[in-house]
C-alpha cells in the first residue's frame, strides 16, 4: 500500500542512512532503489537542503520526536531540484534512542513557485514603496527650498523698492511741472502695486512653510477705518474710476484688520482690473446676525465657467490683460486669509455682475 | 536597554568552582546542550545563553552592524563572561560558536582557560590550498535559498506536539525558541556564519583546545577538523563515532566522555 501511495515515503536507520524508499518517491526523483538505500538522506538534498537538514531538522527531531510541514529541497537524478513538504517522525526505544526516522513527502513544486512569486511581489512592492518615499522626500525638499528662496527673494526686493519710493517722494517736493508730477504719481502707484505683489509672494511662502497664514487678531476691532483706508488708497491710484462703498458696521469683528485690508485690496484691485471701466466697483460690508460679510462687485464680462473652479488656486491667472497680470496669488492669499479667520471666500459671476463675498463669524 | 542576562537569556546552574560556558551554533539555541550540560553541573558552574536573535534572547538588542561579523557575537560572550566574573573557565562552542569562542578568548585573556570546539570550521568556502567543503557558488545558493525561502522559515518550523504525551514541555519549549527566531535575523546569521574566514585567528589561540569531530559531518568535514587541530598551537582532536553535525544532541554520552578526558 505504501509503495504506490500518493505521497513519497522514506525511512532512515538510526544512523541516519536510508533504509527504504517507496516507488512513488523513486518515480518523482528518477533515482533507483539501489542508488538510495544505504546512503544518507543529505546526499539527495540540495546544498541548502543539506545544511538546513543538519542545522535544523536533525536537531529538532532529537528534541521532539516529530513535526509536520517542513520544507526541504531534494535533487532529482537529472540534477533538477525537487521541492518537497515533509512530515517527519522519529521512532524511539524505551530509553529514547532513535529506532528509525520516517518521512512522508508531498511534492511542493507549484506551492514553492507560488511562494516565490509572492515573495517576489513583496520585494517589488517594498522597492516601489521605497522609491515612492524617496521621490516624495526629494520633492518635499525641493519644494521647501523653492519656498525658502521665494521668501528670501521677496524680502530682498522690498528694500530697493522702498528706496525708489523714498526717492520719488523727495522728487515730488521739488518738481515744477504738472507732467513731472504725473510721472512721479505713476511711479508711486507702480511701487504700491509691486509692494502688494511682494506681500502676496511672501505670504505664499510663509503660509506653505509654516502651514497657513498667521493672524494678529483683535476681538474689538471696528473695521470701517481700515476698510475705508484701503478704498481711499485705491481711489487715489485709479483716478477716473468709481468705487462706491456701503458700510453697515455697527459691531466689532474678531479679526486681523491688516489681513482683511489686504484681502479687500486684492479684491478691489481685481475688480478694477477685470471690470467694465465705465461702471462702478461696489464695496459692501455689514455685521448682521452674528456674521461679518464683505463683498466686492463689478460689472463686465463674466468669468468663464472653466476658470471658476480654479480661481483660488495659487498661480492661477485668467487670460485677460496679459500685460497687467499679477502672479495669480491675490485670490489664493485672500482665500487663505478667509480660512485663517474661520470664514470663507466665494464667487458668483453672471453677465450682470461678478461678486466676491467673504463671510465669517463675528466672534 | 536590557541587562546582559536578559539580552542573552543567560542561565547559570551547577555548583563547581570553575565555570563552563556553552555556546550554541546556527539554527539552534541553548537547548542544543540540554543532554550535555547537566552532566557537568556537579563539577562546574554551567553557563548557558542564546545568541542575540536566537531562542529566548531579546530581539530588540539585535543590531545589524554589530552582528554583521562574528566579532559582535564574540563581544557578547566576553560581556557575559565579565558579568559573571569568569576566569580560567571552559568554553564549549558548537559549530560557528567554536570560532566565536576563539575570538572571545583572544579578546579577554584569562577569561577562558580551555576551549572545546564541537564541529568547528574556520572557513566554509574552499580556498587555495584549503578545503572548507563548499564552493562560493554553493554558499551563495544556500544564502539565496534562505533569502528566497524566508516565508518558509517563519512557518515551516511550526512544531506539532506529537509522540511525547508524557513530556508536553518539549513542544512548548520549541515553540518558544526556534519558532521565535526572526527570519531576517536567521538569514543574517547564516550569512555571517558561512562567509567568515577565521583561519588566522586559530594561530593566535593561547589556550589549549579540544576538537570534537563527527565521523560524517557534511557541514564541517574531517579535513576541516584536521586543519583546525593542526593550526591551533595547543590542540587535540577526538573523532567521534557520531554522525551528522550535532553530536551534542545525537550522541551526548560520547560527547560527555570525550570532554571529560580534557577538562
Amino acid at each position: 500500500m505504501i509503495e504506490n501511495a500518493p505521497c513519497g515515503y522514506i525511512s532512515l536507520l538510526p544512523d541516519g542512512r536510508i533504509g527504504h524508499v517507496n516507488r512513488t518517491f523513486l518515480g518523482w526523483s528518477g533515482h533507483a532503489t539501489g542508488q538510495m538505500v544505504g546512503k544518507r538522506l543529505s546526499d539527495f538534498l540540495t546544498i541548502a537542503g543539506r545544511i538546513y537538514y543538519e542545522t535544523h531538522i536533525a536537531p529538532l527531531l532529537r528534541k521532539q520526536a516529530a513535526f509536520e510541514e517542513v520544507a526541504i529541497d531534494a535533487v532529482k537524478a537529472d540534477g533538477q531540484p525537487l521541492p518537497l513538504i515533509a512530515n517527519v517522525a522519529e521512532r524511539r526505544d524505551r530509553d529514547g534512542k532513535p529506532l528509525s526516522i520516517r518521512l512522508a513527502l508531498i511534492k511542493a513544486t507549484d506551492r514553492r513557485r507560488y511562494e516565490q512569486e509572492l515573495l517576489g511581489a513583496r520585494e517589488l512592492a517594498k522597492a516601489a514603496e521605497k522609491a515612492a518615499e524617496e521621490k516624495l522626500q526629494r520633492e518635499q525638499e525641493a519644494s521647501e527650498l523653492r519656498e525658502q528662496f521665494i521668501a528670501v527673494l521677496g524680502h530682498d526686493l522690498r528694500n530697493p523698492l522702498a528706496s525708489i519710493s523714498a526717492g520719488a517722494r523727495l522728487l515730488d517736493r521739488t518738481v515744477q511741472s504738472e507732467k513731472e508730477r504725473q510721472i512721479i504719481a505713476m511711479m508711486q502707484t507702480t511701487v504700491t502695486r509691486m509692494a502688494g505683489l511682494i506681500d502676496n509672494v511672501l505670504d505664499l511662502a510663509r503660509g506653505r512653510l509654516r502651514g497657513g497664514i498667521g493672524l494678529d487678531r483683535d476681538a474689538n476691532q471696528l473695521l470701517e477705518p481700515a476698510l475705508g483706508g484701503v478704498v481711499d488708497e485705491l481711489r487715489l491710484a485709479s483716478p477716473g474710476r468709481v468705487i462706491e462703498t456701503e458700510f453697515q458696521l455697527d459691531r466689532p469683528v474678531n479679526c486681523d484688520p491688516a489681513r482683511l485690508a489686504q484681502m479687500l485690496s486684492n479684491l478691489v484691485g481685481n475688480a478694477l482690473m477685470h471690470g467694465n471701466s465705465s461702471k462702478p466697483v461696489i464695496v459692501h460690508a455689514n455685521t448682521r446676525e452674528g456674521r461679518f460679510e464683505l463683498w466686492v462687485s463689478n460689472s463686465g464680462q463674466p468669468i468663464p465657467a472653466v476658470a471658476m473652479g480654479r480661481l483660488f488656486e495659487p498661480f492661477f491667472r485668467g487670460n485677460a490683460h496679459a500685460s497687467r497680470q499679477g502672479l495669480g496669488l491675490g485670490l489664493y492669499i485672500s482665500s487663505q486669509i478667509a480660512k485663517a479667520h474661520g470664514g470663507r471666500l466665494t464667487v458668483s459671476s453672471t453677465s450682470e455682475e461678478t461678486r466676491f463675498t467673504f463671510e465669517m463669524p463675528l466672534a | 536597554m536590557p541587562g546582559i542576562a536578559e539580552r542573552n537569556n543567560v542561565h547559570v546552574r551547577g555548583t563547581g568552582e570553575t565555570a563552563m560556558m556553552f555556546a550554541h551554533g546556527f539554527g539552534c539555541d541553548q537547548n542544543m546542550w540540554r543532554f550535555v550540560a547537566p552532566a557537568f553541573e556537579e563539577q562546574f558552574r554551567t553557563v548557558l545563553f542564546d545568541h542575540v536573535g536566537a531562542g529566548g534572547s531579546d530581539p530588540r538588542a539585535y543590531d545589524k552592524n554589530k552582528y554583521s561579523s562574528l566579532a559582535g557575537y564574540a563581544d557578547d560572550v566576553v560581556e557575559i563572561g565579565r558579568e559573571l566574573d569568569l576566569t580560567d573557565a571552559v568554553f564549549v562552542g558548537h559549530s560557528v560558536s567554536s570560532m566565536i569562542g576563539v575570538l572571545a578568548a583572544e579578546r579577554a585573556p584569562g577569561m577562558f582557560g580551555k576551549l572545546v570546539l564541537v564541529g568547528p570550521s574556520p572557513r566554509y568556502i574552499d580556498d587555495e590550498g584549503y578545503r572548507g567543503g563548499f564552493t562560493p557558488e554553493q554558499i551563495e545558493e544556500l544564502l539565496q535559498f534562505l533569502d528566497s525561502n524566508h516565508m518558509g522559515w517563519s512557518t515551516q518550523m511550526a512544531p506539532v506536539i506529537m509522540g511525547n504525551p508524557d513530556r508536553p514541555e518539549l513542544g512548548q519549549e520549541l515553540t518558544n525558541s526556534f519558532c521565535r527566531t526572526d527570519p531576517e535575523i536567521a538569514k543574517a546569521f547564516a550569512r555571517v556564519t558561512f562567509t567568515s574566514d577565521n583561519r588566522s585567528d586559530l594561530t593566535r589561540l593561547a589556550v589549549p583546545a579540544l576538537v570534537l569531530q563527527c565521523s560524517d559531518d557534511i557541514i564541517a568535514g574531517k579535513e576541516v577538523g584536521d586543519f583546525v587541530s593542526r593550526t591551533i598551537p595547543d590542540c587535540r582532536m577526538i573523532v567521534l563515532n557520531a554522525t551528522g553535525h550535532c553530536p551534542n544532541l545525537s550522541a551526548p554520552e560520547e560527547v560527555i566522555s570525550a570532554m571529560r578526558t580534557f577538562v
